[in-house]
């Protein structure tokens, strides 16, 4: 009997990120549900001081209420790209023990949050040449800052709230003038949010001008660039999610996660709202629930008429933003203001790969998945197929490099 | 004491000589295929040089840097010569102490001029051994191409053509498919089994072969390790006559590509080549036959207009699809390889669109009708492999610099061309005629050879004194850039280009 070879997929997970649990689980649940007829699963394990670990043990979840234990069982890694092929490879050089651990076909990165999601975690992968799923670097980036990403949709006629960005030196050199400035071009109540975080981490709304200044330090910890926008108070959350590329891309379910408070708390988005133990007690079967588990409606309670929009508009903002693979992108629907329909915030790497919204549309998570894996593929034909250039001249072999001519 | 000395130092002379000769040698046997016949008949040719190797080695560092292609230090190579030094360690060992002393100095001077020989005679000792590694790299190629799950190969072959289409298809494939093709200058078996080995993955999903052919059964070969499931046979022509022995064997070893392809498997076949069209009517197998202007053929060119900055045509498939292509290529001949790329294409699923896309990027392979500029002049660049076919293609694309209305003089520098076995006089004669129907000035390299084209052109009327013979290749170009074309720009076309031992 013939025994199949297999595809090399390296799963990435954690980093230096506040969402490096909710990206533990997220990149189990994928490993759940991938072909181990077609794909040999690699867990890349990044810690939160940016250290590659791989090893079986990163493939169970139990293993992450001690992380220490379990960084012993695996070894440090990295991935590099030398004679034309991507390689794991060992860090820790010991003798007689081969360096490379695998050859790698392709990546599923499942980072969430700044410093992974934001497209540095692509770079890494673009760099060395592997395949990877997902949003290249430029859309990653461009999906972790809040402040550019509007100007990009409001060119692309996606509705977006007006915003005011404000760096934390140039309120440190003048707290009350910006205070007022920002007072005065848009008002309260205001809402301040880190420009490139996502999960709801520093973010607070802001009545009054005593308010609105803790409410800036406060998002200062977690960022030196916040961005202001008028809240909107009587406001229902709709995410969407997209799966696709440039080319072609379809539209996922509607959500309607059910928050606690005025805005969705770090506490409720991830742990349940049930503190933050229940993040790390899963389900057996290795998957864990993750955002799945959140209190959410699905599908969102909305009129026909603001489905369509919703989904048409978070397909135009997934091309506008130039994402490949899945988005998640979370709209607001200003119930003061004939419940208007404002584009919020992407997620490039969304908590689950929100299969959750698309089984609901007929994409079980395993398709899902090879879908993203194949669009990943494409964009490294299509990259290869720019760059092939038979002409591998090099210039400088040929220039006279020297004033003097060299026989 | 002092004798002693000398001796050492003499021997360690003659022992780099020995080196010298042996690598120089070993550079040659390289080029040659590892062929014996055909390198002895060089080291005769060249007797003199080694010669000097031998007795003079810092000669073989200057003949080194004078190559187009240094000696590759591969695995083979480096087996090669440990069996020289071993075999020839044996050999004074046995002067030294077995032979009379009368017969020692005569036993030294016959070991060093048998030195260049050396890797003709450790080809041949490491025969067995060479085989057995083939066959276990074989062997293990046939269970990498039986292991990958998505695979699905298709196998190139033909006279002339093969490389390009091998590109084209490749560029085509890769907008719909994960491609993997067979670089440059692999299309040999023991090539195929190393790319098999170390550029298949298991998320490869189309392999693109390139198999080459010197004699009957290599095409065979390679089949049965790739398992190709479909076929493009791109043209029949005389190329390597000499080895394959007839025409009919040529066209018999193209189609053993088309025999092995699986029975629901494609071949996309050159209906531009009579040889091709005529033998393709006993192939039972699904033909998708590809031609020039043939509205009848699976896919197509027409309404074909060359342009300065490359070409533009029509392609149509037979099922009545077609689309607008442009390519930056020169040449009709491209445009026949473009189809042949696209007919298997879309036949293997990808879009007209895709197709049309792919074709506007395509890139020459280097050295077949490239175009460069040097300065004021333009150069065509065909310095790779020449065959008939080919160099008309070339010529034509000359020429048409002229018919785009610009002023230009126009240069051929060529050595003629190589492996056309008997029919090589006649061949180079048609040749020199069709070079001055369009060259200004024709320059050739190496009198011997060239001297067929030299009579083909003069009989048709050339003038003789534009037409000039050069001992090297650097010569002739830089009496061609030196060359007075009264102030008309100069378009200087480089055909074939041969490698150091011919």
């Amino acid at each position: 009997m013939k025994k199949n070879l297999k595809i090399n997929l390296a799963i990435i997970f954690g980093g230096q990120s506040v969402e490096h649990e909710v990206s533990v689980i997220t990149a189990l649940q994928a490993a759940a549900h991938i072909s181990r007829d077609k794909y040999e699963i690699f867990y890349i394990y990044i810690t939160k001081d940016s250290e590659f670990y791989t090893g079986e043990a990163a493939g169970v979840i139990e293993n992450y209420r001690d992380i220490p234990a379990l960084l012993k069982q695996l070894e440090p890694c990295a991935i590099i790209r030398h004679g034309g092929k991507v390689k794991l490879v060992r860090t820790d050089g010991k003798l007689f023990r081969r360096s490379v651990i695998a050859l790698l076909d392709i990546a599923l990165p499942a980072v969430h949050g700044a410093g992974a999601e934001d497209g540095s975690l692509a770079g890494y992968l673009q760099m060395s040449g592997l395949p990877y799923a997902g949003s290249d670097v430029l859309a990653g980036a461009v999906g972790m800052d809040k402040f550019v990403q509007k100007q990009i949709l409001q060119n692309a006629g996606v509705p977006v709230l007006p915003a005011q960005r404000l760096r934390s030196a140039a309120y440190a050199r003048g707290k009350s003038a910006a205070l007022t400035e920002l007072e005065q071009k848009i008002g309260f109540p205001i809402i301040i949010k880190p420009v490139n975080l996502g999960s709801s981490v520093g973010i607070k709304i802001a009545r009054d001008g005593k308010q609105l200044q803790s409410a800036l330090e406060h998002a200062y910890l977690f960022s030196d660039e916040i961005i202001a926008e008028h809240a909107v108070t009587n406001l229902r959350e709709i995410n969407c999610a997209v799966l696709g590329d440039a080319d072609s891309a379809a539209p996922s379910e509607c959500e309607e996660p059910l928050a606690n408070g005025e805005i969705l708390s770090y506490a409720d988005k991830y742990a349940g709202g049930g503190g933050s133990k229940k993040a790390a007690a899963f389900a057996a079967d290795g998957g864990g629930k993750g955002m799945a588990s959140l209190q959410r409606k699905i599908p969102a309670d909305i009129s026909k008429e603001q489905r369509d929009f919703l989904r048409s508009t978070a397909v135009k903002a997934f091309h506008a933003l130039g994402c490949s693979g899945v988005a998640r992108l979370d709209f607001l629907v200003d119930g003061d203001d004939n419940d208007k329909i404002y584009f919020n915030e992407i997620n490039t790497i969304p908590g689950s790969l929100a299969f959750y919204l698309f089984e609901p549309v007929g994409i079980p998570y395993a398709d899902l998945l090879a879908e993203m894996l194949d669009l990943a593929f494409k964009r490294a034909r299509g990259k290869a197929s720019l760059n092939t250039s038979f002409n591998d001249i090099n210039i400088l072999q040929t220039a006279n490099l020297g004033g003097k001519n060299r026989k | 004491m002092i004798e002693i000395i000398i001796g050492i130092i003499l021997s360690a002379y003659l022992l780099a000589g020995m080196g010298a000769a042996f690598l120089r040698s070993m550079q040659m046997f390289q080029l040659a295929g590892y062929h014996g016949l055909p390198h002895a008949r060089w080291l005769a040719a060249n007797s003199a040089e080694m010669l000097k190797c031998l007795l003079f080695f810092p000669h073989y560092n200057k003949l080194r840097k004078q190559s187009k292609k240094k000696l590759v230090f591969t695995p083979r190579v480096l087996r090669m010569c440990a069996v020289a030094i071993i075999y020839n360690a044996v050999l004074v060992l046995i002067i030294l102490f077995l032979l009379p002393v009368s017969a020692k100095t005569v036993g030294f001077v016959v070991l060093l001029m048998l030195a260049q020989y050396a890797p003709i005679l450790a080809c041949f000792l490491n025969k067995p051994v060479e085989k057995a590694i083939g066959k276990r790299y074989i062997g293990d190629a046939k269970r990498v191409i039986d292991s990958l799950p998505l695979l699905t190969t298709v196998g190139i072959t033909g006279s002339y053509g093969k490389t390009s289409v091998k590109y084209f298809l490749t560029q085509m494939l890769q907008t719909t498919f994960n491609t993997v093709m067979t670089p440059e200058s692999y299309n040999t078996t023991m090539g195929v089994v190393k790319v098999v080995r170390g550029q298949l993955t298991a998320a490869t999903q189309i392999f693109v072969c390139e198999m080459g052919a010197k004699k009957p059964g290599e095409i065979k070969e390679i089949c049965d390790i790739v398992k190709p499931a479909h076929a493009v046979i791109t043209a029949v022509g005389p190329q390597h006559l000499e080895t394959f022995g007839s025409l009919e064997n040529i066209i018999k070893t193209k189609f053993e590509l088309a025999d092995s392809i699986y029975p629901d498997g494609a071949a996309a076949l050159n209906f531009g080549n009579e040889y091709i069209r005529e033998k393709a009517g006993s192939l039972k197998k699904k033909v998708l036959s590809y031609a020039l202007n043939s509205e009848d053929c699976y896919c197509t060119a027409k309404d074909i207009v060359q342009e300065a900055d490359g070409t533009s045509f029509t392609v149509r498939f037979g099922g009545g699809e077609e689309f607008q292509a442009k390519t930056r290529l020169l040449g009709v001949h491209n445009v026949e390889n473009i189809i042949g790329a696209a007919a298997m294409a879309y036949y293997l699923g990808v879009s007209a669109a895709d197709i049309s896309l792919a074709v506007g990027r395509l890139t020459g392979v280097p050295h077949r009708l490239e175009l460069r500029s040097a300065g004021e002049s333009v150069i065509i660049d065909d310095a790779f492999n020449s065959n008939p076919a080919g160099a008309k293609a070339a010529l034509d694309v000359l020429d048409g610099f002229s018919k785009h209305g610009d002023d230009v003089f126009k240069i051929v520098i060529t050595p003629g061309m190589v492996e056309l076995g008997d029919r090589e006089t006649e061949l180079h004669t048609v040749f020199g005629r069709q070079m001055s129907a369009v060259a200004d000035a024709i320059l050739l390299v190496g009198a011997v050879r060239t001297a067929p084209i030299k009579a083909g052109a003069l009989q048709s009327g050339f003038d003789k004194k534009n037409l000039h013979t050069f001992d090297s290749f650097n010569q002739a170009f830089a009496f061609a850039q030196m060359l007075d074309s009264s102030g008309k720009k100069k378009v200087i076309l480089l055909e074939n280009d041969l490698p150091d031992n011919y």
